[in-house]
């Protein structure tokens, strides 16, 4: 299990366009970029959707768990902040109801060697700070399909 | 193999500059841990080598174009220590894929009447100074823009970024770290006849995995060694390149830089280990009249085993998927039917971001690779086409050559060049 006790993360600056996302995960709520013209979601967020450049773009709410696209194991860190921790899982998460938007994380709660390409995980929300939540995963705790 | 495509040039398209330009001076430093010199002073030294390697005076030199990450030094500093007048210069922002894309850059420049003649330099301490694996002064930067969705998460070096793409090609296609291995194998013993390279020792596949993790799948021994040292190449028209001393490298083709679509976040828009090459090689080859079969020779960026196993796969030397059985069968070794990176490469020779693939396959299609071979009467070198350690790394009839760039999955260039006719 890798230890994140030691860690402190570099905190996230919220700018005009991630800024509804990170208020979101505050909240405790995942909420992703979605373009209200052709329906794509996307991350990170941006000023146009980039499939249709329609600037008519919504954060909406969601729910349900994801699956592990591609990942790696750190077990060297140039960031000093993070060589308490190694080895850790940094994986990339494709959401079941956001297809097309692909999520960073780590791989929270099970030992490192646990992340697998198609493992099932659900988000979960870690405390940085008063003003910045960061959305995390671990493995998926109740069984659900794609 | 001659280049094939002479009678099919369409004048009305840019393919009419294929044959047209020549690298006609390459030069470069040691390279080093330690250079105790600036990225001024070494760019100084590399330049002049390449002026005297292509007989060029400060007169003849007219162009400069360089590229770095904020860790190098200007062309109007550089030329003027060398004494040159410039009628063009520009310094850019850029790693891998930059040298492929900056000659093409001079070459436009040159069509275009700016200048004549372009020296293009890439100088960097990047052992002593700023160093790409991203300890340093690099973790330590502030946490800004796109980088809060990696940053946040332990993703920081230019390996971390690009892991994930590597496992899902292993998850895909069944690809082995045993099997990439053999690039790094392949390149130490091409390095083991190179006099000049960092790591001479040749390694084997256990050597490889059997090295410490540093993310997986990347091992220690799949990663290039960092160095000092600056590298020069000089670029202009083929009448003007035919005077000069050396017999001219002749840039068939140019791609880049050719970007996956978001190249800034590539895997939210297709496979994540498809690389930049899968769009560039639809440039690269209609314009160079030939294709990867008529290849001899290949420089496939090796910043990672894996990134020269992904591009080989992608401009099409092998289907997609069979990358790790492309590199592991022998073929991308001296001897074999394509060797690649026969310097050594970023792996062994010395990390340039790379223009010392470019500086070797130029070598290659003079015949004129610095290797251990004895020097003749006549000066030039006398190939005895022996691989093994401490001897030749000439390719026999080596006529036509690609260099594959990389500045990460998402961006690539690439060059053909031929043997002067
Ligand atoms: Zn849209």
């Amino acid at each position: 299990m890798s230890d994140w006790s030691k860690v402190t993360r570099p905190i996230p600056v919220p700018d005009e366009w991630t800024k509804p996302f990170w208020d979101a995960a505050k909240r405790g709520v995942l909420e992703l970029q979605r373009c209200q013209n052709c329906g794509d979601f996307q991350h990170p967020p941006y000023a146009t959707c980039v499939n249709c450049i329609s600037t008519d773009l919504k954060f909406e709410p969601v729910e349900g768990g994801g699956t592990i696209y591609a990942y790696t194991i750190m077990y060297h860190t140039g960031d000093q902040r993070f060589a308490g921790a190694v080895p850790y899982a940094s994986i990339i998460v494709e959401m079941d109801k956001a297809p097309g938007a692909f999520l960073p994380g780590n791989l929270l709660g099970v030992p490192y060697a646990e992340a697998k390409v198609g493992r099932r995980v659900e988000v979960l929300f870690e405390t940085l700070n008063d003003d910045i939540t960061l959305p995390q995963f671990r493995l998926a705790q109740t069984t659900s399909t794609a | 193999m001659v280049a094939s495509g002479a009678s099919d040039v369409d004048t009305s398209t840019s393919k009419h500059l294929r044959g047209k330009y020549a690298i006609c001076g390459i030069g470069e430093t040691s390279y080093r841990r330690g250079s105790d010199q600036t990225t001024r002073s070494l760019a100084t030294w590399a330049i002049k080598n390449a002026m005297d390697d292509a007989g060029m005076n400060a007169g003849d030199v007219d162009g400069m174009l360089s590229y770095s990450g904020n860790d190098s030094t200007f062309s109007t500093f550089v030329a003027g220590d060398l004494g040159i007048r410039l009628n063009f210069y520009m310094d850019v922002h850029g790693g891998g894929s930059s040298t492929e894309c900056l000659i093409g850059i001079a070459i436009g420049v040159i069509e275009a009447g700016l200048c004549k003649t372009v020296a293009i330099y890439r100088a960097m301490n990047g052992f002593s100074a700023v160093r790409i694996g991203g300890t340093g002064a690099r973790s330590a930067a502030p946490v800004t823009g796109d980088q809060i969705h990696h940053r946040a998460y332990g993703w920081q070096s230019a390996g971390q970024m690009f892991a994930p793409s590597f496992l899902r090609h292993m998850y895909d296609y069944g690809t082995t770290p045993e099997q990439v291995a053999h690039v790094k194998v392949a390149h130490s013993n091409h390095a083991s006849n190179n006099p000049k390279a960092y790591y001479k020792t040749r390694l084997t596949p256990e050597d490889v995995v059997n090295s410490r993790v540093i993310c997986k799948p990347l091992h220690l021994l799949d990663c290039c060694v960092e160095t000092d040292n600056a590298t020069c190449i000089i670029v202009t028209g083929i009448d003007r390149a035919r005077d000069c001393p050396n017999p001219p490298a002749v840039i068939q083709a140019i791609a880049g830089r050719t970007c996956k679509p978001r190249a800034d976040m590539h895997y939210q828009h297709g496979p994540i280990s498809t690389v930049a090459g899968y769009y560039a090689k639809d440039i690269l080859w209609p314009n160079a009249g030939v294709g990867p079969e008529d290849i001899d020779v290949t420089g496939a960026y090796d910043a990672f085993t894996f990134t020269a196993m992904l591009q080989l796969e992608d401009y099409g030397f092998c289907k997609k998927g069979e990358g790790g059985d492309y590199v592991s069968s022998g073929i991308i070794n001296l001897g074999g039917a394509r060797p690649n990176n026969t310097s050594g490469g970023h792996l062994c020779e010395g990390y340039t971001h790379g223009m010392s693939m470019v500086i070797e396959n130029t070598r290659q299609l003079r015949g004129e690779v610095d290797d251990f071979c004895p020097i003749g009467p006549d000066g030039k070198r006398q190939h005895t086409y022996d691989y093994a350690e401490g001897g030749c790394r000439q390719v026999k009839g080596a006529e036509l050559t690609a260099n594959l760039g990389w500045a990460n999955p998402g961006t690539g260039s690439a060059m053909v060049m031929a043997k002067d006719r």
